[in-house]
């Protein structure tokens, strides 16, 4: 069974309406169970829609879709095991938390309402209340809990932290974590990327409806550029060194950007007296654009 | 059937005020009969102009059949039915995908068909329930309102032609919707159909060129046959229940096959 992908698509291609525009043109995409999977990309580039597509929610134009090894088209019971957030989560206002989570988790054959009690008391969420007299953060909470309760081999989260603060963010990461450890796959687009950085193995960039790039975060990690910044003792010396890039000397002072690996800089820093080194974490937020400009071009 | 449930649960107060109001407005008609059924009364009535009698078939009140059938049955309530049944049958599907919560439950194993159909199954079940208090509730004010000279089988006739007339609404407003996804679309095309029926069964029988216009009208389907005086009119129930199929068969197989709209 684990050699099934969670979610595979093949020259996934979908147009809407006649002369619509093209929001996917090939999209090939493979989830491995078990893994948490970022899916990036600016706005409009075709996230949701991929999303809606595993879903059943819209048909692709052409392509395959599987997802747990099943045509979502064809099989409506897959989608007991998956856990879907929209990040604009709505649910009908009139009804109570509870109602709703009852009605959901009926629907998927049942959820233990322990698991329910327990989760909303540890995300801090009244059930009692309207969903329509909730704010948007506790709105979002509600929708946090439809999609893990019941535990699902596969989350599909598309952008799920919008509307919460950065506390709640932080707590959803540490869900997210918790669900990995299980052995859940997490397929998730996201725009917040310390969460992608906290929680994926990989991410896939996807472009005006092609994936452009898929790494593991370790290697973009590597390739990222580092903001570096050295002081001496005396005006800063003229540094070479494999990586290193965009140098500008101010006094003392010298600035520049770094990728991959750091030895050969060190190395060649070593034979001055270096007062003190600045080393920013790479920041991939910064990686990530120079990818969504790259295809611009 | 869980959809089915959540349905009726989710609109019970809406529904339950609607059968409500339409019961009061059968009953308030129906309680006036005894102060009609007077001689000054047809006097005043036969002094009205054949056309305007025609238009709001106003005939021979004394007869409980034809006063049931002009007042109780015949103004407010099949339009008032009407709308409730447009309303309800617009929100079964479209209402809610504009409002962006299909999105939720048909992310969950619940196929489109099934949860379309007990959505509908839901709002014809209202109709059901409404027609059928209303009937029950009528039937019971015979002998206050003297009215017993109606059978009550009559009564039930014309009740269980009130249902399918709201049913034929409420697929037409839901077809139209599940096709679309816009309730704006479902609520105007059925709109339309309910005012140009009510006008074809009414004024436009005044003019010579359009009196077969009334033929096609699901108020004539309603109430043409008498139901009150000649029972249940199997042509016209076959009618409005045929076209309520066609509807929700076409719409349910168009919603099986689109995109959802995304909010």
């Amino acid at each position: 069974m684990a050699d099934i992908p969670a979610i595979q698509t093949e020259a996934l291609v979908k147009r809407y309406g006649p002369r619509g525009t093209t929001a996917l043109k090939g999209l090939d995409l493979t989830v491995s169970p078990g893994e948490v999977f970022g899916f990036l990309g600016p706005n409009g580039a075709g996230k949701s829609t991929t999303i809606r597509i595993l879903l059943d929610l819209i048909r692709p134009t052409t392509g395959t879709v599987r997802v747990l090894g099943a045509d979502p088209r064809s099989d409506p019971a897959l989608r007991s095991r998956i856990g879907y957030l929209a990040g604009d989560f709505v649910a009908d206002a009139r009804q109570t938390g509870r109602e709703l989570l009852t009605y959901l988790g009926d629907l998927r054959g049942g959820v233990p309402a322990r698991r329910i009690d327990e989760f909303a008391a540890r995300w801090d969420l009244d059930l009692g209340k309207r969903i329509g007299s909730l704010s948007k953060g506790n709105r979002q909470k509600i929708g946090v809990l439809q999609a893990f309760m019941h535990e699902p081999p596969l989350l599909i989260l598309d952008e799920p932290t919008s509307g919460l603060d950065p506390f709640l963010q932080q707590q959803f990461v540490a869900e997210v974590q918790a669900a990995a450890r299980r052995g859940q796959t997490v397929f998730m687009s996201s725009h917040v990327m310390s969460e992608v950085q906290q929680t994926c193995d990989r991410v896939g960039i996807i472009r005006a409806g092609t994936l452009v790039a898929v790494e593991h975060i370790d290697d973009l990690r590597k390739r990222a550029l580092r903001k570096i910044e050295v002081h001496f003792d005396t005006d800063a010396p003229v540094v070479e060194a494999a990586g290193l890039s965009d140098v500008v000397v101010d006094g003392t002072v010298l600035r520049g950007k770094l990728a991959g690996d750091a030895d050969a800089f060190v190395k060649a820093l070593a034979r001055h007296h270096v007062v003190d080194l600045i080393s920013e974490e790479p920041e991939l937020e910064e990686l990530f654009f120079t990818y969504y400009r790259h295809e611009e071009a | 059937m869980r959809v089915f449930r959540k349905a009726v649960r989710d609109n019970r107060r809406a529904w339950l005020g609607w059968i409500v109001a339409l019961t009061a407005v059968a009953a308030m008609y129906a309680s006036f009969y005894r102060s009609i059924d007077n001689p000054a009364m047809t006097d005043a009535l036969n002094s009205f102009p054949q056309a305007l009698k025609e238009a709001f078939h106003l005939q021979d009140y004394t007869q409980p059949a034809n006063y049931f059938a002009a007042s109780v049955f015949g103004l407010l309530v099949p339009i008032l039915v009407a709308v409730f049944a447009i309303a309800a049958g617009v929100k079964a599907v479209a209402g809610d995908e504009e409002a962006g919560t299909l999105d939720l439950v048909l992310a969950q194993p619940v196929g489109r068909v099934s949860l379309a159909l007990q959505r509908f199954l839901a709002v014809a079940a209202a109709m059901v329930a409404a027609a059928a208090v209303m009937c029950l509730v009528v039937i019971a004010l015979r002998g206050p309102g003297r009215f017993t000279a109606l059978p009550p089988g009559r009564l039930v006739a014309i009740c269980l032609q009130l249902a399918l007339f709201g049913l034929l609404f409420a697929a037409l407003a839901y077809g139209v919707g599940a096709w679309t996804g816009r309730r704006a679309q479902a609520l105007a095309v059925s709109a339309v159909v309910a005012v140009l029926g009510y006008l074809a069964d009414s004024f436009f029988t005044q003019i010579n060129g359009l009196k077969w216009t009334e033929r096609l009208s699901p108020f004539d389907w309603y109430l043409g046959g008498e139901p009150l005086k000649h029972g249940v009119q199997w042509g016209h129930a076959g009618l409005l229940l045929g076209f309520a199929v066609l509807f929700v068969a076409a719409g349910t197989w168009r919603f099986n096959r689109r995109d959802l709209s995304s909010s």
